[in-house]
């Protein structure tokens, strides 16, 4: 079972699907191993993901509207589901980038201000 | 926005769920494919890789749930889980599930039909302008209050009160009847004809879609304009949009057509008064005619009587009923103290709606009750049932709760089965109702108000979705909740059947039984007692005998019998009446022929007082008579027989003032003084002759079979009603004669309506509607609670010997008897069968203060009714326990032991 704990899922939830659109944006189509892999090499330790956790966000993002799933073949000829970030997808993106990044300076300012007084 | 496409797209999932299912089995198929090749790569072997793969990739199923909770309505898909999963199961066991499915559908086509006629009849509101505002305006007088709450108007009094009073916006007077129609000099037909104050469509609030309303000054102009109802423009002139300025003849008048009513305005039914029985034919009752009321002299002038009309009244917004109650009732008060009027006279206010519905509501609102106890007894059935299949699943149900679900999945996941029953059995119970409707208005009564708005409408099919889930929550609640108490640890070691059959259970099933036996108990001693109350108005004597009897009702108000411009009209209707009676003995097998002025059974009718020339007295201090005007046959032909003195004869044709009475009449008027040969008079219209008595007859219940009235029979040739009914005794009961007998009497005059020709065997069977209704509708709700109260008898026995099948085994095995075994079970059945009963026989003598007033001579405390409903309920629960009892009894004890 994941995390039983419900407040860091959830802090969670919204950064993976940011890393999830951001991913995507950046490189490209990419199918769920893909992503998985990727995530494991960028956060190594940090984040340490199950599939359990992959698959909920990408069929929110899905149901969302903001990535979109095609089947296709690997290099390797294998069948996969490559994820692409749709249109609205990247005006997601950009929204919730810019709202991750107000959000992360107001909390770091607060909690600067309150370690000083 | 996004938030809702996600919704939507979860909503669309529900219905995508198999593909969506497939795809994700497929990506993560894929996803250890790749997996497996990269470990390949890294040098493993086949079967290492894909070992490797799964344990990096984990629960497979995990995920999926995780997955589907992500990508669903959380509580649609455990919805849908659980109604997979009771279909399932009642799958599984057809048996329970078509009794359910059955039981259901009876009950809740039952409830549901006769809500579409509550609704109809009783509910529905007049498609009138705020029909809410709309009262009924009777008179009352102190004096008569006892037998009589209201009487009708008086016109002067009508037109003060419309004058004075603040409360009301606007007031209509009219009367209704029936007249002779005659389109183009064609067989006349009877239509219903209302005379009204030109007022009456604005107060209803009713428009014309063909031609104009009344205005005042078409009753000053006298009667001939009218307003046809929808209907009657159809009929009469077959939707003809010229027929604005078209005549026609009703009555003894050419009339013009100046207006047309919308469709689907049903004029209300109001009585003249409640208590007053008047003869009121089936064709006044849905008036085609609207004429203008043009009051006549006696109107004008007459303060003390006349009381001869219906009125509506629209009270004005804000003004309440009692408001106009109390007020009108005071004006009227002081007016009758002030004007020195004889009698104190107040006014009575009702609203419309409750008052259209007044003669029927009781016996509706009774009915309802009565299915609904019905589909009750189902559901106690059903929760029964479902309270042995509940205990029979409890291992289950510990399996769930040990795996985590809470209290509300519990519950959730016993009562869709119930649900899944309920939705299923509504939705067939809803088709029963469309026939279900149909067969009740063939069973009501004719007469009853409204029943061309009864219909199946959204109403009634929200009423009966609701009802489902109602029916489904109150069989299935209890069972339910029981899977909340369910210790799963001790269930889960324990072997089921022994878990299955605690004394806890056992206990409330059996309650379940006593209740269910208790309602059928109340409808069973309800019923036997309205089935020999009927019976009782049937067989008891009613002092003649119409059953080869044959009646015509004929109609001579044309222009050929009018009084006013025929001279000597008197002639012309006794020679129309002689020519008809010599036609009629004319017929084939006809054994004797009769005329009488009033249709028999029709109610009281022509009620006079017996006044004596000897005896002066007040009128109101006289005992009051019917009136009828027969021929020498009428005795004959109707079997009445004579007690004293001599029947009419040819001799009396010439000085016709002569007069037989019934022994009633008798007591009343001459108390202790023998009739024969005393005066009575005014009796005839317009004449002060003095009448003998030539003879009395014997009482007969001629006007109605409940009670007989005091009689008064003159010849016709004294004096011949504009309205007359030969009665023609046959040879042979059937039909044949009806044509035979209409072509006779329009041979003798082809432009006389004859309103009813029938054999008085259906004029009898109809005077009893009212009560066959009751009747049948009784009897067939007691029947039906009777079975069902066989089934869950024996639902419960059952179900109780198979879970005990060991005991009973090991009992065989000890050797006990089969005669012991039966007993054992038969006992455990008595327990709920005589507490119900006990408990049944306390409610009925609450429940029979309420029906009392619906028996006709038959004692509340009737020993047959009351035993032999005991004695059905006993004879039926044996019946349902000895099936069960003989199981119980052939138990093989090797094969009951060797089952665990």
């Amino acid at each position: 079972m994941p995390s039983e704990d419900e407040q860091p899922i959830q802090l969670l939830q919204g950064t993976l699907d940011l890393i999830v659109l951001r991913m995507l944006a950046t490189m490209g189509p990419r199918h769920a191993y893909q992503i998985a892999t990727r995530l494991q090499q960028v956060s190594d330790s940090l984040l340490n993901l199950n599939q359990g956790t992959l698959y909920p966000a990408l069929v929110r993002l899905e149901q969302y509207g903001w990535i979109k799933g095609t089947w296709g073949l690997t290099e390797n000829n294998r069948e996969a589901k490559f994820y692409s970030i749709t249109k609205s997808g990247m005006k997601a993106l950009n929204e919730e980038t810019l709202r991750w990044k107000r959000m992360s300076s107001l909390v770091e300012r607060l909690l600067e201000e309150e370690t000083q007084s | 926005m996004i938030p809702l496409r996600r919704s939507i797209a979860k909503l669309l999932g529900v219905f995508r769920n198999a593909r969506v299912e497939g795809e994700l089995t497929r990506e993560i198929a894929s996803h250890l494919a790749l997996l497996e090749d990269d470990f390949r790569q890294q040098g493993m072997s086949e079967k290492e890789a894909r070992l490797a793969a799964r344990r990096t990739y984990g629960g497979v199923e995990h995920a999926k749930q995780l997955h589907r909770n992500e990508r669903s309505i959380l509580w649609l898909e455990q919805t849908r889980q659980n109604l997979r999963f009771s279909i399932r199961q009642l799958r599984k066991s057809p048996g329970f599930t078509t009794v359910a499915v059955l039981t259901l559908a009876l009950g809740i086509g039952a409830v549901t039909s006769v809500f579409s006629v509550v609704n109809g009849v009783l509910l529905k509101p007049f498609a009138f302008r705020d029909p809410g505002r709309l009262v009924v305006v009777r008179e009352t007088a102190d004096e008569f209050r006892g037998n009589t709450p209201a009487i009708p108007d008086n016109y002067r009094h009508f037109l003060r009160l419309k004058e004075t009073a603040k409360s009301i916006e606007d007031a209509a007077l009219f009367r209704q009847g029936a007249g002779s129609l005659s389109v183009l000099g064609d067989h006349p037909r009877m239509v219903g004809t209302v005379e009204t104050s030109p007022n009456l469509f604005r107060v209803l609030g009713v428009y014309p879609v063909l031609g104009r309303d009344f205005v005042d000054v078409d009753s000053a102009q006298g009667a001939g304009n009218v307003v046809l109802s929808y209907e009657g423009w159809q009929t009469l002139f077959q939707g003809n949009p010229q027929a604005v300025g078209q005549t026609f003849r009703l009555g003894l008048t050419t009339r013009t057509v100046i207006g047309v009513l919308p469709q689907g305005m049903r004029f209300p039914q109001i009585v003249l008064s409640p208590n007053i029985a008047f003869q009121e034919t089936s064709e006044s009752r849905v008036p085609m005619v609207f004429g203008p009321f043009v009051p006549n002299e006696r109107d004008l002038k007459n303060d003390e009587g006349n009381y001869n009309y219906k009125v509506i009244a629209r009270l004005k917004p804000g003004a309440s009923l009692e408001q106009a109650s109390a007020e009108l009732d005071a004006l009227q008060h002081a007016y009758s103290v002030s004007a020195h009027l004889p009698i104190h006279l107040g006014i009575a206010v009702s609203p419309l709606a409750k008052d259209v519905a007044s003669g029927i509501s009781g016996a509706l609102w009774l009915l309802f009750a009565a299915v609904g106890g019905v589909l009750l007894i189902g559901c106690v059935n059903l929760a029964n049932l479902q309270m042995a299949r509940t205990t029979a699943a409890m291992r289950e149900t510990a399996v769930r709760a040990a795996l985590g679900a809470n209290g509300t999945q519990l519950v959730m996941a016993r009562l869709t089965e119930s649900l899944v029953l309920a939705a299923v059995g509504g939705l067939v119970g809803v088709a029963l109702a469309f026939a279900g409707v149909r067969l009740l208005l063939a069973l009501v009564p004719a007469n009853a108000p409204r029943l061309e708005e009864v219909q199946v409408n959204w109403l009634v099919l929200l009423f009966a979705a609701g009802l489902s889930t109602f029916s489904a929550i109150l069989f299935g609640i209890l069972p339910a909740l029981r899977s909340l108490r369910v210790p799963p640890q001790a269930v889960l070691q324990a072997n089921s059947t022994r878990a299955a059959n605690t004394r806890e259970g056992r206990h409330t099933r059996s309650l379940l039984v006593a209740a269910e036996v208790a309602c059928t108990v109340v409808l069973l001693i309800v019923t036997s007692l309205v089935l020999r109350s009927f019976s009782r108005l049937l067989r008891q004597d009613r002092g003649f005998d119409s059953s080869l009897v044959t009646a015509a009702q004929i109609d001579l108000i044309t222009p050929r019998y009018d009084a006013d411009k025929v001279p000597n009209v008197r002639a012309v209707k006794l020679a129309f009446v002689d020519r008809a009676l010599a036609a009629l003995e004319r017929l084939p097998g006809v054994q004797s022929v009769a005329v009488t002025s009033v249709m028999p059974l029709t109610g009281e009718n022509w009620v006079d007082n017996l006044v004596r020339p000897d005896h002066p007295a007040r009128p109101i201090d006289t005992p009051p008579i019917n009136v009828r005007w027969v021929d020498a046959n009428y005795l004959a032909t109707m079997q009445i027989p004579q007690i004293a003195g001599r029947n009419i004869s040819a001799a009396d044709r010439n000085d016709p003032y002569v007069a037989m009475i019934s022994e009633r009449a008798a007591r009343e008027g001459f108390p202790g003084e023998d009739p024969v040969g005393r005066k009575i008079e005014g009796l005839v219209p317009d004449d002060k002759h003095p009448i003998t008595v030539i003879g009395v007859v014997a009482d007969t219940r001629i006007n109605g079979l409940k009670d007989s009235a005091a009689m008064v029979y003159m010849p016709y040739w004294a004096f011949t009603p504009w309205r007359l009914t030969f009665l023609v005794r046959s040879s042979q009961a059937g039909e044949a004669l009806i044509p035979e007998m209409r072509r006779a009497l329009w041979d003798v005059d082809s432009q006389v309506a004859i309103p009813t020709l029938r054999p008085m065997d259906d004029q009898l069977s109809d005077s009893v509607a009212d009560d066959r209704f009751q009747v049948e509708v009784l009897t067939s709700f007691a029947a039906s609670a009777l079975l069902l109260a066989l089934m869950g008898v024996y639902g419960v026995l059952a179900y109780s010997v198979s879970m005990r099948q060991q005991e009973f085994g090991i009992r065989i095995a000890l050797g006990s008897s089969k005669g012991t075994l039966m007993q054992l079970v038969l006992r455990q059945a008595a327990y709920p069968v005589l507490l119900g009963t006990g408990v049944g026989l306390a409610l009925s003598f609450l429940a029979l203060r309420l029906v009392r007033s619906m028996l006709y001579q038959t004692p509340i405390m009737d020993p047959i009714a009351i035993g032999g409903s005991v004695v059905a309920i006993f004879v039926v629960a044996m019946v349902a326990g000895v099936l069960p009892a003989q199981h119980a009894a052939s138990v093989d004890p090797v094969q009951a032991l060797r089952i665990q």
